[in-house]
């Protein structure tokens, strides 16, 4: 009869210690959200309705990749419902990972059709206007073998290409870039717009062109002005982003690191997507100056055929690529506009050369890579929490419950004494277990204990010590009406339990909801609420429940009632 | 005294002549018997007035949304001494003169600007952060930016309000299955006037209403249920024991003062953490993600308790009086609390029982007698 109950009890308490014992020997401890050690969080939403869940999947293995590819530790991309949760804690280059997840757009690749200097730059159509100063519009797409050859006549070229193409490109600082990466089949562009090159015909293009194969006939020829150029530019001189199409004439710019115009292009309909890539990496050419981005196709139809049938078109400077130059287009925006250089590519042997330097080379090969997204992801939240912000909320959060809970402590004491420190306790072993839990979850599952999380475990201190106070206030009563306290325990423990049972779960039910109908910081809310919901109803059983029956048979303090905070009956009659 | 087994030391009485410290006593004691249904009416009123004004408010005035619900931007700058005019010029500079800017001062020294724009798209919110970090002088990494686009606000509307429908759904069919469907009507009404008037207070005062907010309420509606299952469970628990023909009212009157102190001690043990919350995280070391979640708790503990005893007890009272055997007949509740105390057959009442050992394999036939008070602990 004595052992009765105390196995639990020794159970617990064991059991316990020891995961408490195992989680600081292996090291765990519980990932903090972004709010509390700062990072970056960003919630994207697909625009527009979703055909079906892979697309959906897809998307987030693609930004999966490209936030490993840049080096984030312990990235958290999550999807719940439609909504992506990307969280990046601890991440201090902010910028760089907004860049990179922001761009999000279907990659496509368009011909340029004509090249026109920003908006209130405009000058004569004379030749090699120095209007642009960035390096990507000099770009240059080159052949097989290009990375080896460098013995090409490259200011020629480089003339050439000032001459071919009014007001677009300047020599001189770009000259460099080309020259490391020009081949010996480079000089033969000559195109300017509308001028197409005989020889060059050899290989065989469709007559209706690559992608605008799909398109013919679409395009309202009314939309477009004498000279070419679309209607209906906005105020930067580009196709609002909303009238961009694939099959649509547009014109769209290149951009410096503020977002400046630096060139426009007219760009004729989508030759291909990013779907047709395979992978992109960048590195040095052989001489080991210049970086350069390798993008990998896919074989056969879907991939470097496309690409090659664009490339010859623009290559032989026919009225679809008059410039000679194929834009890739991330986001309505052009990233570089690399000229072609030969008709036709290996797929694997494509190198696109221009002003890179180590970090613009390898974001360039990260959104070739993962830049094809099945689905526009549009950013809906962006948060950004500095690390001193977050160490000091985490810091507030810590004090706060720590003095709510010494507060609490007093009260309980104060108030039930024994039974009081029975519940103390009980509590600092529930949070002993809850903080294994967490620490478990966070290192196997990436949860992360956010400022929410916090939150809720400060309120489920309330909600384990209700448990307490339901089997107390049952047993004052008990006693109360004459019971002894020994004799009541297993009587008031029973009925307080159901009481219990069911109260806690109804508060099951709730953070069950909350937890799959809800995204982001109310999601990590609901679990630690149902968590610490659990381990309170083990504790109750396991451990309340033991732990006063022990005190109830103890010689020295079942009659003791004073002691107990209980209303002392015999001693009153 | 209609109560035949009352005597005039009957704590009964008691309470009201010994003022204060006997009622503390009383409830320590558990001998407490408040007529809480003398306040039912009054409490009901108050609860639907309370619930009126909210919803007046809510229409006239509605809600101080915050920028996760309309969509905006907010920069949190660390500033030793930036002016919230030199802020305001900045912000102009970039066309966003009607920005809302604050200058909050920790208890340890340190200056926060809160600069809260109409920005939603993340480029221009870049911009934003580039030039405040210049006005500031410290590194873009120690700027916290929260950007919110135009139409999330209405997904986590429309989540919330779906999470709360099925909520409402799954707990009118849960309390239906466990206890009784006139007690889920007592619980829904409760919850909808704790929503309503945690709402109402956001209202009327103008706080900003954020996701915290929100977690706040969701909450709030876990504690008001909790506290409406422990006194429903036991209404319920001595309606059952309770063999002769007895008001309701009686019934739950009796309940609300067995289950009183255990509410009263939950409210104070969870508000404890919650106070601390306000005071140490918010306003000494300036967490504002603390102060938006104690705020809405406090007051929704607040009136979570209130409605558990004047929202929801009422309520269910007045169903349950409709079926015969719980029918009204006019007597004072607090003097029929007896019949539901020590009426079943074969009981010895009082003293008796009190030194009586009564093992826990008893034949529980009803709520053991309250016992009477004796003279000596007057």
């Amino acid at each position: 009869m004595r052992r009765k109950g105390v196995l639990p009890l020794v159970f617990f308490v064991v059991f316990t210690l020891g995961t408490l014992a195992w989680t600081f020997i292996v090291g765990n401890s519980p990932v903090l959200g972004l709010d509390l050690q700062g990072g970056v969080s960003v919630v994207l939403q697909p625009d527009g309705p979703v055909e079906n869940e892979d697309t959906l999947n897809q998307a987030v293995d693609i930004i999966r990749n490209r936030i490993d590819a840049l080096g984030v530790a312990e990235p958290d991309i999550t999807r719940q419902g439609e909504t992506v949760l990307v969280q990046l804690p601890g991440v201090e280059n902010q910028d760089r990972v907004l860049e990179v997840i922001g761009q999000t757009a279907v990659l496509s690749f368009r011909p340029v059709l004509q090249t026109l200097p920003p908006v209130g730059q405009e000058v004569p159509t004379t030749t090699g206007a120095p209007t642009t100063t960035a390096g990507d519009g000099a770009t240059t797409t080159t052949g097989p073998g290009g990375a080896t050859t460098t013995t090409a006549p490259s200011t020629s070229t480089t003339e050439e290409l000032g001459l071919g193409a009014p007001g677009a490109l300047t020599p001189g600082e770009n000259a460099a870039g080309l020259q490391a990466t020009t081949t010996t089949v480079a000089p033969t562009t000559t195109g300017a717009p509308g001028t197409t090159v005989p020889g060059s015909t050899a290989t065989t293009v469709p007559a209706d062109g690559a992608g605008a194969g799909e398109c013919a006939g679409v395009e309202d020829q009314a939309r477009l002005r004498q000279n070419g150029v679309p209607r209906g530019l906005n105020d930067e001189g580009v196709t609002p982003s909303d009238e961009v199409e694939p099959c649509n004439t547009v014109v769209l710019a290149e951009r410096d690191e503020d977002g400046n115009v630096v060139t426009r292009f007219v760009l004729g309909p989508t030759a291909l997507t990013g779907d047709a890539l395979s992978g992109a990496s960048a590195g040095l050419d052989q001489s080991g100056v210049t970086w350069l981005v390798r993008p990998t196709f896919r074989g056969g139809e879907d991939g470097i055929d496309k690409f090659n049938a664009a490339a010859a078109q623009c290559f032989a400077a026919a009225p679809t690529c008059p410039t000679t130059q194929l834009a890739i287009v991330l986001d309505d925006d052009v990233i570089s506009a690399p000229q072609i250089q030969t008709d036709s590519f290996e797929r694997d042997q494509i190198q696109i050369s221009g002003d890179f330097d180590e970090s613009s080379a390898k974001d360039l090969a990260l959104v070739l890579e993962y830049g094809a997204l099945p689905v526009e992801l549009v950013p809906q939240q962006t948060q950004t929490v500095s690390a001193t912000l977050g160490e000091d909320s985490l810091r507030a959060g810590l004090v706060a419950g720590i003095i709510g809970l010494g507060l609490t402590v007093i009260f309980m004491v104060g108030y039930y004494r024994l039974l009081g420190v029975v519940a103390v306790v009980s509590l600092t072993l529930e949070f002993a277990l809850v903080w294994v839990l967490i620490s478990y979850l966070g290192e196997s599952r990436g949860l992360a204990l956010t400022l929410a999380g916090v939150t809720g475990l400060i309120v489920s201190i309330g909600i384990s010590v209700d448990s307490n106070v339901v089997f107390y206030e049952h047993l004052k009563e008990d006693v109360r009406n004459g019971r002894t306290f020994r004799s009541t325990v297993d009587r008031s423990f029973g009925s307080s339990f159901t009481t219990i049972i069911k109260a806690d779960l109804a508060s099951l039910i709730g953070a069950f909801l909350l937890y799959f109908l809800s995204v982001g910081p109310v999601r990590g809310f609901a679990l630690l609420l149902g968590i610490s919901t659990v381990v309170d109803l083990i504790a109750t059983w396991f451990f309340i429940r033991p732990a006063v029956l022990i005190l109830a048979r103890s010689p020295r303090y079942r009659n003791n009632y004073a002691a107990l905070g209980m209303p002392n009956v015999e001693a009153g009659s | 005294m209609t109560d035949d087994m009352g005597t005039p030391e009957d704590s009964v009485v008691e309470p009201e002549r010994s003022g204060l410290r006997a009622n503390l006593r009383a409830l320590y004691q558990c001998t407490n018997d408040f007529d809480f249904t003398r306040l039912f009416k009054r409490g009901l009123v108050i609860a639907v007035l309370v619930s009126v004004i909210s919803i007046i408010s809510l229409f006239t005035r509605g809600l101080n949304l915050g920028i996760d619900f309309k969509g905006g931007s907010v920069w949190e700058v660390p500033v030793t001494d930036v002016s919230v005019e030199d802020a305001r010029d900045v912000m102009e500079g970039v066309g966003l003169g009607d920005a809302k800017i604050q200058l909050a001062v920790n208890a340890d020294g340190t200056k926060i600007l809160r600069v809260q724009a109409d920005v939603t798209e993340v480029d221009a919110s870049r911009e934003v952060t580039g030039d405040l970090a210049d006005l500031a002088e410290v590194p873009v990494s120690d700027i916290a930016v929260n950007t919110v686009g135009p139409s999330w606000g209405d997904e986590i509307t429309r989540q919330a309000q779906r999470a709360l429908v099925y909520f409402f759904i799954a707990i009118t069919l849960y309390i239906s299955f466990r206890l009784e469907w006139k007690m889920a009507v007592g619980a829904l009404v409760s919850m909808a006037h704790d929503l309503l008037l945690s709402v109402g207070v956001y209202s009327i005062l103008r706080i900003e209403v954020t996701p915290a907010t929100l977690i706040s309420f969701l909450t709030i509606l876990g504690y008001s249920l909790y506290d409406t299952i422990v006194v429903f469970d036991r209404a319920l628990e001595n309606s059952s024991r309770t063999v002769a023909k007895t008001p309701y009212r009686v019934i739950m009157n009796r309940t609300l003062n067995q289950t009183l102190m255990r509410s009263v001690n939950t409210t104070v043990a969870t508000i404890l953490p919650i106070i601390s919350m306000l005071i140490f995280g918010a306003l000494l070391l300036g967490a504002k993600t603390l102060q938006e979640f104690g705020l809405a708790l406090l007051v929704g503990l607040t009136s979570g308790a209130y409605s558990s005893l004047f929202v929801a007890a009422p309520i269910v009272s007045w169903l349950k009086e409709r079926e015969p055997k719980f029918a009204y007949t006019g007597e004072a509740p607090v003097a029929m609390a007896a019949a539901v105390d020590g009426e079943a057959p074969g009981r010895p009442a009082r003293r008796g029982a009190a030194r009586r050992p009564v093992t826990p394999a008893a034949p529980v036939g009803a709520i053991p007698p309250r016992p009477r008070k004796t003279k000596k602990r007057k």
